[in-house]
């Protein structure tokens, strides 16, 4: 503060302000498709959405396609089945992962490194591969085109078990073992010593596991028919064959979707950032 | 290996399994038992309408007969080939970037970071916009003379572009695992390096890269994955298309099955790009663990 006072005149450094320059050049080159979809989205009819020179500030800004895309594909339905689809996988995600993990971390037993091992190895089992089989498994269960087979393949990941377990294991002794004085039994130790601890471990798996939710589309595709649902990146590859050459109605439809997972990023971006280089130096 | 003796109060030898109970009904029910069928599958005719049948080893044969298998696996690799040099070695020069001490350079790694959150489908639309024949990057091309390209639609640029895309929306992802490795790079040994007059380059080469070692393991691993499996980007750009210039094996998979019904001889050419995949991470581990010893 008093540095800040004291620098009565803003020294410019060259060096820093090229640094600037290229830091803000890079972030157009991952932000601008985005910025460019919402010009087309926002242009009114009587500005091109093409052409050379690109003229991609619109003047003045219109709803009108944003209005013409959430009539032409019942989006509302989308986004309702998408809330529903995280409001459900996200919360048994993290109760399957966190118990899964609780032993591997703090119970010894025989044969824990095999289970461990058989977990992380769901990693090498992607989701691609499983497109037939598991298509079939639902078929056997009965389960197509219903929302339990859009849930169900996404309760388990060797990541939520991975990260746990680690939470788990960095719990210091002194607290479980005076839990257990007291008279606490093993589930009372799990959910009312060791969730509260690994919290912030739950809630990055969360918000990963909101993302991964909210933008499925190869799974839902597979094994839903019904257009009632569809979630909400099922239902922009629905509007991209609806709409056609309608480039702005599909330019505000693809908008509309990105919105909730970006506000959910801006929210959380600091979770979610320093989250990523955990997980994986593990 | 624990000691099975001198068991901790409260604990009974079914404890462990009672927690595990969920998940490992879930590794069951959504992997195991799926992993079983698709090998069944491999050694099987089946197009859903009529009963499996026991074929032997009919798919594999004709997956050495098949000529749209070794396009694919070509294209695959081909994908792998560019994949990397983006995703290996471009991000660390973002998390140099990043890492730098600046005011507001949070807000820069969250711009970098946004289009790995964002669905492939919706930054497929998006960059529709942008490779438009009468689009950004034509018109930057129409000032050099050149173009225009229909990046989506030419044989040759198809692969490119999409494997580019696919580049594009996991950069931000490698940064921040490189980002993470950064931090743990000696800094008095940058800051000896530098009085010793080591220029930025030498001072990335020898001490910066060696450092990095553990990291470049885990996004060679992830990188090599990544590219193998790509499927939904071809999907919702190219559909394998044109000419078969996209089709990869995941995608190939995919029409095999869902298109034709060909469910046999699809988990068939599954198990190839399994096979590989497993075969790829191995050698990953294999030259890692040889580098570190």
């Amino acid at each position: 503060m008093a540095r800040r006072l004291y620098r009565s005149k803003p020294r410019i450094n060259p060096r820093r302000v090229g640094l600037y320059v290229l830091l803000i050049a890079v972030a157009a080159l991952f932000i601008g498709p985005f910025l460019i979809l919402l010009g087309a989205a926002t242009k009114p009819a009587s500005q091109d959405v093409f052409g050379f020179p690109p003229d991609l500030i619109p003047r003045p800004p219109v709803a009108d396609w944003f209005r013409e895309a959430w009539t032409t594909i019942p989006y509302a339905r989308f986004l309702v089945n998408s809330v529903i689809y995280v409001g459900i996988t996200v919360p048994v995600y993290l109760v399957v992962s966190a118990l899964t993990a609780y032993p591997l971390a703090r119970i010894a037993f025989r044969g824990r490194g095999v289970f461990f091992m058989l977990f992380l190895s769901i990693m090498f089992l992607p989701g691609e591969l499983m497109l037939i089989p598991r298509f079939l498994v639902m078929s056997e269960l009965g389960l197509t085109d219903t929302f339990a087979a859009v849930i169900l393949p996404a309760i388990l990941s060797s990541l939520g078990i991975f990260l746990l377990r680690q939470a788990f294991s960095q719990i210091p002794d002194e607290i479980v073992e005076a839990a257990r004085m007291d008279g606490a039994n093993e589930f009372g130790i799990f959910w009312r010593i060791c969730v509260p601890i690994a919290a912030p471990t739950l809630a990055v798996l969360a918000i990963l596991g909101f993302v991964s939710v909210w933008n499925s589309f190869i799974w839902p595709l597979v094994v839903l028919n019904s257009q009632s649902k569809f979630p909400i990146a099922l239902g922009i590859a629905y509007l991209s064959g609806v709409a056609g050459t309608d480039v702005r109605g599909l330019a505000a439809g693809t908008v509309i979707s990105l919105v909730p997972v970006v506000i959910v990023f801006l929210l959380l971006q600091k979770r979610i950032l320093n989250s990523m280089g955990g997980a994986v130096k593990g | 290996m624990p000691s099975l003796r001198g068991r901790v109060v409260g604990q009974h030898w079914y404890t462990p399994y009672v927690f595990m109970l969920p998940g490992l009904l879930f590794y069951a029910a959504m992997f195991a038992w799926p992993a079983v069928i698709a090998i069944q599958l491999s050694f099987s005719d089946y197009d859903i309408v009529h009963p499996v049948r026991f074929s032997g080893l009919d798919n594999f044969i004709q997956l050495g007969h098949d000529p749209r298998v070794w396009i694919a696996l070509r294209n695959s690799l081909l994908f792998v080939l560019m994949f990397l040099p983006l995703t290996v070695v471009a991000p660390l020069f973002l998390a140099m970037l990043v890492n730098l001490k600046l005011r507001a350079i949070q807000a820069f790694r969250m711009l970098y970071y946004l289009p790995v959150i964002t669905s492939m489908v919706a930054v497929a639309v998006a960059w529709r916009y942008v490779f438009n024949r009468e689009g950004v990057v034509n018109w930057l091309l129409s000032l050099f003379g050149a173009g225009p390209i229909d990046f989506l639609l030419d044989r040759h640029w198809a692969l490119p572009t999409v494997v580019l895309l696919e580049a594009w929306k996991n950069a931000g992802l490698f940064m921040m695992i490189y980002l993470a490795g950064l931090q743990s790079v000696p800094s008095d040994q940058v800051e000896a390096a530098t009085i010793d007059g080591a220029n930025a380059w030498r001072r990335l080469l020898h001490i910066v890269v060696p450092a990095l070692r553990p990291t470049f393991a885990v996004t060679l691993v992830l990188s090599m994955l990544e590219a193998m499996r790509a499927f939904e980007s071809v999907y919702v750009l190219t559909r394998g298309g044109p000419l078969d210039s996209t089709l990869t094996l995941g995608y190939y998979i995919w029409s095999k099955a869902f298109q034709d019904y060909d469910m046999g001889y699809a988990s068939a050419v599954g198990l190839l790009l399994w096979a590989i995949m497993i075969v790829l991470a191995g050698f990953n581990l294999l030259v890692t663990r040889r580098r570190d010893g």
